[in-house]
């Protein structure tokens, strides 16, 4: 009697655990068709949460208070975890991010094929090859650049990112505006790549559209590589320091974690 | 695949080494004041199945059928900034429960749980209610000391049971910070207990342990494979009517990481370890329980749940 209940828990415990293991995993394992994929770019300050208007230290000792923040992502490509790459198509791959307006922060592709990307890449601002395109190559984007004033004038070009707001420091006591924009100069393009490897995979199926959590941290601007101080310069939008400005960008963005939903 | 059969074959030798033991004779210690089984029963932070590391317990009757509320109360944080605001999470669970027993040796514990959860987010109040994940386990002793004049009295239990998904598991918290806000875990999951009382007069300890096998659920989530443990330490106090147990130990609870299409998630493991006191008061075949579990140590989901506390109190009538 014992030994025949001893038997039968036996006999349950082993069909269940070999079922478990049986269970096909179609949707990971079908790497056919293609989906969506989203990348969400958020904000922080050093590792505290960017929000407009607070006041933020400077490794200078400047205090800075900032009311607009927006930089222009391109040219998005995903590599997969096998190798292989996937090149977003140029003519849908132009986005302006803007902190403030959550349609603006979170972008979508589509038409992305199936797998399993570990890898993403893409620029700050637009460039050149777009740029030499003319006005008319530029489709809907223009405009759009236009109206969020991410453009100085057609001949001047885009501005790739826009950092403002106002400062205070030990020499100039007064709240006075700063303005930082990159873009091309008369010596630099100033258009710089970003590539991010992701601490989880995104998993691209026709069913998920997984979403990629970018954090960009904005002390990087001024606290990069290079730290620069608005005090002698409230207005960088050229000359050597800009430069520096662009590759301080390239450096602060990270992916936080990828959700496959 | 080798974790289930290390799993499979452990039992299968102390069940062989139970059925040997249990042939040296039969049992005539009478049961009312042996202690039960904690059979603690949770699933990931102990907020989406039946128990909470609260144990399933009464000190003071073996088979009963009752009725328990408990209260867990989380924290949680987003993770992704060092200022990210804290959220409070109530878990409340009121839960038919009831210990049955079948043949000599033999009890089935059963829980049905129902959940009404609510917490706040970034972007308001949320709430959910449901069903919960129904449980029954099988324990069978395998060892129970037979002479009334020993002066310790040893009883060992093993078990093995079954989760059964019939909460609703809901997608939308799989992106939000406690995965285990949920009424269900929507798996079906398997559970293998021991446990182990000690008694010298009217002191007694209660040890067990227990390991949770869970399974993908149907949106290809996984909870991590949960282990539980605790140890009580309890004492009858007898007056004219009435009897009165005291309870103070420690309990744990140990989770592996939960995956999401067969991707480990990270910052989902962790583990915690709580201080408990409880007392039940017996009067006839009525028995009035309440229990508190306060963390002494814990590390879940990363450091982004924080348990505060939980709370039970429980209604049994004595079968």
């Amino acid at each position: 009697m014992k030994f025949k209940l001893i038997n039968t828990v036996i006999a349950v415990a082993l069909a269940i655990a070999l079922g478990s293991c049986t269970n096909d995993n179609d949707v990971v394992n079908a790497t056919e068709g293609s989906g969506s994929l989203k990348i969400k770019f958020d904000h922080r300050y050093g590792d505290v949460d960017f929000i407009m208007g607070a006041p933020y230290t400077t490794s200078q000792g400047e205090t800075i208070k900032v009311d607009n923040i927006k930089y222009i992502v391109s040219n998005i490509v995903l590599i997969k975890e096998e190798g292989g790459t996937y090149v977003y198509p140029k003519s849908k791959s132009y986005f302006i991010i803007k902190e403030q307006t959550p349609s603006l922060f979170t972008i979508e592709l589509t038409d992305v094929p199936a797998g399993n990307y570990k890898t993403v890449k893409f620029g700050i601002g637009v460039d050149q090859e777009q740029f030499n395109l003319g006005a008319a190559g530029q489709g809907d984007f223009l405009a759009q650049a236009q109206s969020e004033g991410m453009m100085w004038s057609w001949s001047a070009g885009y501005k790739f990112l826009a950092f403002e707001g106002n400062f205070t420091s030990a020499t100039v006591t007064d709240p006075t505006l700063f303005k930082v924009h990159t873009g091309q100069t008369g010596t630099n393009y100033n258009y710089t790549e970003v590539v991010l490897d992701m601490p989880d995979k995104a998993l691209v199926r026709p069913t998920i559209t997984p979403q990629i959590h970018v954090m960009a941290d904005l002390s990087k601007i001024l606290d990069g590589a290079t730290k620069i101080s608005l005090s002698p310069q409230p207005n960088i939008m050229g000359g050597v320091v800009l430069a520096s400005i662009t590759a301080n960008v390239s450096t602060m963005f990270s992916v936080d974690h990828v959700h496959n939903d | 695949m080798k974790k289930y059969s290390l799993v499979v074959v452990l039992f299968w030798s102390v069940f062989t080494y139970a059925a040997e033991k249990d042939s040296l004779g039969i049992n005539p210690y009478q049961n009312y004041f042996r202690s039960l089984e904690y059979f603690e029963e949770c699933d990931a932070c102990g907020c989406s199945a039946s128990g909470g590391s609260l144990g399933f317990s009464s000190m003071l009757n073996t088979n009963f059928v009752g009725i328990r509320y408990f209260n867990q109360r989380y924290k949680s944080n987003d993770g992704l900034f060092s200022d990210s605001p804290w959220y409070e999470e109530n878990f409340n669970t009121i839960q038919v429960w009831g210990r049955i027993p079948i043949v000599k040796k033999v009890q089935v514990s059963v829980l049905v749980p129902y959940h009404f959860h609510n917490r706040e987010t970034v972007t308001g109040a949320q709430d959910i209610s449901g069903l919960g994940d129904l449980t029954v386990l099988g324990m069978y002793t395998v060892y129970e000391t037979v002479k009334d004049s020993a002066v310790f009295s040893h009883s060992v239990q093993l078990g093995a049971g079954v989760k059964a998904p019939t909460g609703k598991y809901r997608e939308f918290s799989n992106g939000s910070v406690n995965p285990s806000f949920q009424v269900g875990t929507g798996s079906w999951d398997y559970i293998f207990a021991a446990e182990y009382v000690v008694k010298k007069g009217s002191l007694g300890l209660n040890t067990m342990g227990s390991y949770t096998v869970k399974t993908e659920n149907e949106k290809y989530y996984r909870f991590g494979n949960q282990f539980n443990y605790s140890s009580t330490v309890f004492y009858f106090l007898n007056s004219d009517k009435y009897v009165f147990v005291p309870q103070l130990g420690v309990a744990g609870e140990v989770y592996g990481n939960n995956y999401q299409y067969k991707q480990l998630l990270r910052n989902t493991a962790g583990d915690i370890l709580f201080g408990k006191a409880g007392i039940e008061i017996g009067r006839d075949k009525f028995s009035f329980g309440a229990n508190v579990m306060v963390p002494i140590n814990q590390n879940l989901t990363g450091g982004r749940v924080e348990a505060q506390y939980r709370w039970s109190v429980n209604l049994n009538y004595t079968l």
